[in-house]
């Protein structure tokens, strides 16, 4: 009888004693950079490939560094099937009797070949392998759990080149690449010793912080940030500066002069030579600021008030204007797609380089807030059906999916319309996603009417809608930056990266409207499911936004836009 | 709600039947669901079943034990008045003289015992308390007290609260505003809606007291600031209604109300006897029933009672005595003579000291340790002591233990409920 407990409150839940390592150790909870890692290093696992051996991939050839006489992997292991059984006690017995010439002094093993299924490797040529055994390291990484044979050749220290080929004495193993992961238990083998698998780790707050090449430093490493306000100037409800230079000029956060204003460049080298040298890091690391909503602070944290914003006086007033978000999150996300598709492919036969490069950013960023507001569309479907399916709502309203016939601005609410990027309907966007304006201002009455007797998970959702709105603000002013030098150039001719297009007829557009139904039904089926969410729709509508793309694309390359509405 | 014994009990484990069956381990109160065939082989008498859950459990390493030592005390409430305008039919302090003579506290008592607070807080926040009697009969004291304490405080860098317990009659505007300004969490006796409260609660000349504290207390029910601001109904055996009394406070502009029942005083017609306790039990549940239904609909939590035990269930509260009295927690009479809460006032037997030597630190030991509830009975062999830390000492004292079937009926229905609020709204229990 598997009899089970479960704890339920904070002390049972602090008393329960679980075999394993916490979640939070976990591979799965990692920031996935496994080489040279943030929680452990692949490298290392590899090192033990081959059973009885340790080898070390940082020269070329790569080295034989240690023997490991009582690795358990010379024995039968859980999971091999009976063929494998039966195969190990032999090979096992061979690399045996290899141990004591391969620990034999006055000189090192090489790595030269490995052979795998029938294919083999010579693994010591420095201009195949760039004069890194980091790329044997790969060729060892992609080995199956199966029999490899290696060679390895004696190195005789201190002997010549030419001497060391006329005594160059070698060995030939086979064994079964280790399995490094128990089939049953999951775990990794005891050969590793406590600290191996993390040992060659980026190590943070010393020169790897600066040096790192990759970008891939989890969240204790911003790259760029907004400035500090200055003692004594204001912010707006929604967090970011009054002051407009601070709320949108982003600086590097590593600038050895912290008191620095000078905007981050979007060419990493340029920034470098504004950063804390490396004997700075060493000694000022603790100057690096504290980085929250994007922004240094150095004083003591104060959660924003957003008191300022009259909360509405029940849950349906809520959903309401939840409701009209959608609509609103709806009908933007679709004017910035029929841009998206007003701007030139950057693979046409005969673009410029600068222009191709320019356009693939350009679409790449307008994608990626149509996405984004696609996505605030789900979120705030989310808020509503979290409301109704917890009873808390009289009169249901989701899901909503219909897109706003009106955008309000700046300077009052327009019409909705679907136009090509043109550097005024550009502005205008940016007028919609300007930190404080209408869209994110959009969500402060939620955010004040969330704050008290509601699901805190509800708050979060609903704050992390608002504070993408910096995101997209500042996403259109950099499309915006690199755009503007063709304007200029263009003076009163259409600018080179737009294509003209126009609304095609329903007719013309049947495909491509026929599946932007089909995405809303999808979404529809689903989001009346709520929390019980069924996959299948969601899949469904995301196979069918690829499908839009390329009938949307086709549309394009002919002059036409899809008539969303 | 009696469940029975299943093998094992009483011992390490309390069992909950229902969905899912739970199970409380007794030291460090820690809640477990367990599969329904290992339930029904406890119930069922099967003793091996007793003992694969108890190696399942296991146990936490003791908590303190014994008490070897108490410090300062960081809270203290000042009996500013001990007299009352109002002479309510059940008032354990016998309309506010605690059975002695009516009288205030001098304005030198107040302050050294303010100052021995807080000298002795060593970093620690400390809450300073008033009560009486009415304790705004003794206004002024109040509010002198309130910013000699505050101002000291301030200078020695601690942190401090204050509160009060007051029939909410006498409030005036000046009130209000010190309320307001310092934050403090204040107790109204309050029974119920007009009728409930005027039953019991009346002024000398037997004329209703409701009206009155209405109008008094409206302005800060308007606008409380950040001052915590809750009502709290005594239960009478007369009539034991348990939401109606809710419900009349909620309407007068309560956000938290409790209620508590009588358990000593001077009429006897208004105790709870022994055949109250069952009845008052099912009034309770009743009335968390329709507190839940609104709390699992998005609402706030306003019964005090409810929420208390299911925060200290969450918690895994796990406590050997009652309250945080001789402990932690003082109450000093109008004479200067510190008590062992502000319900044993001029009762020689908890007189701990006075505020001329200070607290009576071997006192405070003696009386804490003759009060472990591993060391009273009928306490040691219940499920539920640790939970429940013995009873009121002051009423241990004057009445016994009384109503042990009630606490233990109501801590099973705020396990469950609390197994409710995890899968329902846990965000209330973060």
């Amino acid at each position: 009888m598997a009899e089970k407990i479960f704890p339920r409150n904070l002390t049972a839940r602090a008393a329960a004693v679980i075999a394993g390592n916490p979640v939070n150790t976990r591979l799965e909870s990692g920031v996935g950079n496994c080489f040279p890692g943030l929680e452990f290093d692949v490298r290392n696992l590899d090192r033990r490939f081959f059973p009885g051996l340790v080898f070390n991939f940082g020269t070329l050839p790569v080295v034989l560094y240690a023997i490991e006489r009582d690795d358990p992997a010379l024995e039968p292991q859980p999971g091999d099937d009976e063929a494998t059984r039966r195969a190990i006690p032999a090979l096992s017995s061979a690399v045996r009797r290899a141990f004591d010439r391969l620990g034999a002094a006055g000189g090192h093993w090489e790595l030269v070949r490995l052979a795998q299924g029938g294919r083999k490797i010579d693994t010591v040529s420095q201009e195949v392998f760039d004069g890194d055994g980091g790329n044997v390291w790969r060729l060892v990484r992609s080995l199956e759990r199966d029999q490899v044979t290696i060679t390895l050749k004696w190195a005789a220290d201190g002997a010549t080149a030419r001497a060391r080929k006329a005594t160059a004495e070698t060995i030939e193993l086979t064994h079964y690449r280790r399995r490094f992961i128990d089939p049953d238990r999951g775990t990794i083998s005891p050969v590793y010793r406590p600290g191996e698998l993390t040992q060659s780790l980026c190590s943070p707050w010393q020169h790897d912080f600066r040096d790192c090449s990759c970008n891939y430093w989890a969240s204790n490493h911003p790259d760029i940030v907004l400035a500090e306000d200055p003692l004594g100037t204001g912010e707006l409800p929604s967090g970011a500066s009054a002051d407009p230079q601070l709320a949108t000029q982003p600086l590097d956060w590593l600038r050895a002069d912290r008191s620095s204003r000078v905007i981050a460049s979007p060419v990493d080298g340029e920034n470098d030579q504004r950063r804390l040298r490396h004997y700075q890091i060493n000694q000022e690391w603790a100057g690096l600021a504290f980085v929250l909503e994007g922004k240094e602070i150095s004083a003591v944290y104060a959660p924003r008030d957003e008191t300022f914003a009259k909360p509405f006086d029940t849950s349906d007033d809520l959903v309401q204007e939840l409701a009209s978000l959608c609509q609103l999150e709806h009908v933007v996300a679709l004017e910035y797609l029929y841009a998206y598709f007003s701007l030139r492919e950057p693979d046409e036969r005969g673009m410029a380089r600068k222009l191709s490069d320019d356009l693939l950013y350009a679409r790449h960023e307008i994608l990626g807030v149509a996405i984004s507001e696609m996505r605030h569309l789900r979120w705030a479907n989310q808020l509503i059906w979290s409301l109704e399916q917890r009873g808390m709502v009289k009169n249901r309203v989701g899901p909503e999916l219909r897109p706003a016939e009106n955008v309000p601005g700046p300077n009052g609410s327009r019409p909705r319309a679907l136009r090509p990027l043109t550097p005024e309907v550009l502005a205008d966007f940016i007028a919609i996603e300007r930190p404080s304006g209408t869209l994110d201002g959009a969500y402060a009455r939620v955010i004040s009417t969330l704050r008290s007797g509601y699901p805190e998970v509800l708050l979060q959702l609903a704050r992390q809608i608002a504070a993408d709105g910096m995101d997209h603000y500042s996403r259109f002013c950099e499309i915006q930056l690199i755009l503007k030098p063709y304007d200029a150039k263009a003076g009163k001719s259409p600018p080179p990266y737009l294509r003209p297009i126009k609304p095609a007829s329903s007719e013309e557009a049947k495909t491509a409207i026929d599946l932007y139904t089909g995405i809303l039904g999808d979404l529809e089926a689903a989001y009346k499911l709520g929390d019980m969410e069924e996959a299948s729709s969601i899949l469904d509508a995301r196979k069918k936004m690829t499908e839009l793309e390329t009938a949307a694309n086709a549309l394009a390359s002919k002059g036409l836009g899809v008539p969303f509405f | 709600m009696p469940t029975a014994r299943p093998a094992g009990e009483p011992g390490r484990f309390h069992l909950l039947a229902g969905d899912p069956p739970l199970a409380l381990a007794l030291d460090g109160s820690r809640l477990y669901a367990i599969d329904r065939d290992l339930h029904d082989a406890l119930m069922g008498g099967d003793a091996t079943a007793a003992a694969r859950l108890e190696a399942m459990i296991g146990s936490v390493p003791p908590g303190a034990d014994d008490f070897h030592d108490v410090g300062a005390p960081t809270a203290l409430s000042l009996n500013v008045a001990q007299a009352c305008n109002l002479a309510c039919g059940y008032c354990y302090a016998d309309k506010g003289q605690f059975g002695g003579r009516a009288r205030m506290m001098p304005r030198e008592v107040a302050l050294a015992a303010v100052d021995r607070l807080i000298d002795g807080a060593d970093g620690r926040r400390v809450t300073l308390g008033f009560i009486g009697g009415e304790p705004f009969l003794n206004r002024a004291l109040i509010h002198e007290a309130v910013e000699h304490a505050a101002a000291r405080a301030a200078r020695a860098g601690i942190a401090i609260g204050f509160s009060v317990t007051t029939n909410g009659s006498m409030l005036t505007a000046a009130d209000h505003e010190l309320i307001r300004r310092h934050s403090f969490a204040v107790t109204v006796s309050l029974d119920g809606g007009p009728s409930l409260h005027d039953r019991h609660r009346r002024h000398h000349d037997g004329a209703g007291s409701f009206a009155g504290i209405a109008e008094a207390m409206a302005p800060l029910l308007a606008a409380p600031g950040k001052a915590k601001i809750a009502a709290r109904a005594s239960v009478t055996r007369d009539d034991l209604r348990v939401r109606a009394r809710l419900d009349g406070l909620t309407a007068l502009g309560f956000r938290e109300a409790g209620v508590s029942p009588v358990r000593t005083g001077p009429d006897p017609s208004l105790v709870f006897q022994a055949q109250d306790w069952q009845p008052f039990l099912r009034e309770m549940i009743a009335a968390a029933e329709a507190e839940w239904r609104r709390v699992a609909a998005g609402g706030e939590r306003r019964f005090s009672n409810l929420w208390s035990a299911v925060t200290q269930i969450h918690r895994g509260s796990a406590r050997p005595l009652p309250c945080g009295s001789a402990v932690s927690y003082l109450s000093l009479g109008a004479d200067g003579t510190y008590y062992s809460c502000h319900r044993t006032i001029d009762d020689r037997r908890f007189a701990l000291g006075t505020t001329r030597e200070g607290p009576d630190r071997a006192g405070r030991l003696d009386f804490i340790r003759s009060r472990h509830v591993d060391r009273q009975e009928p306490c040691a062999s219940c499920w539920a002591r640790y939970l429940c830390g013995g009873g009121c000492h002051a009423e241990v004292v004057s009445a016994g233990r009384m109503g042990c079937d009630y606490i233990r009926g109501w801590l099973e229905y705020c396990i469950r409920i609390y197994d409710r609020v995890l899968r329902r709204r846990p965000e209330l229990l973060s």
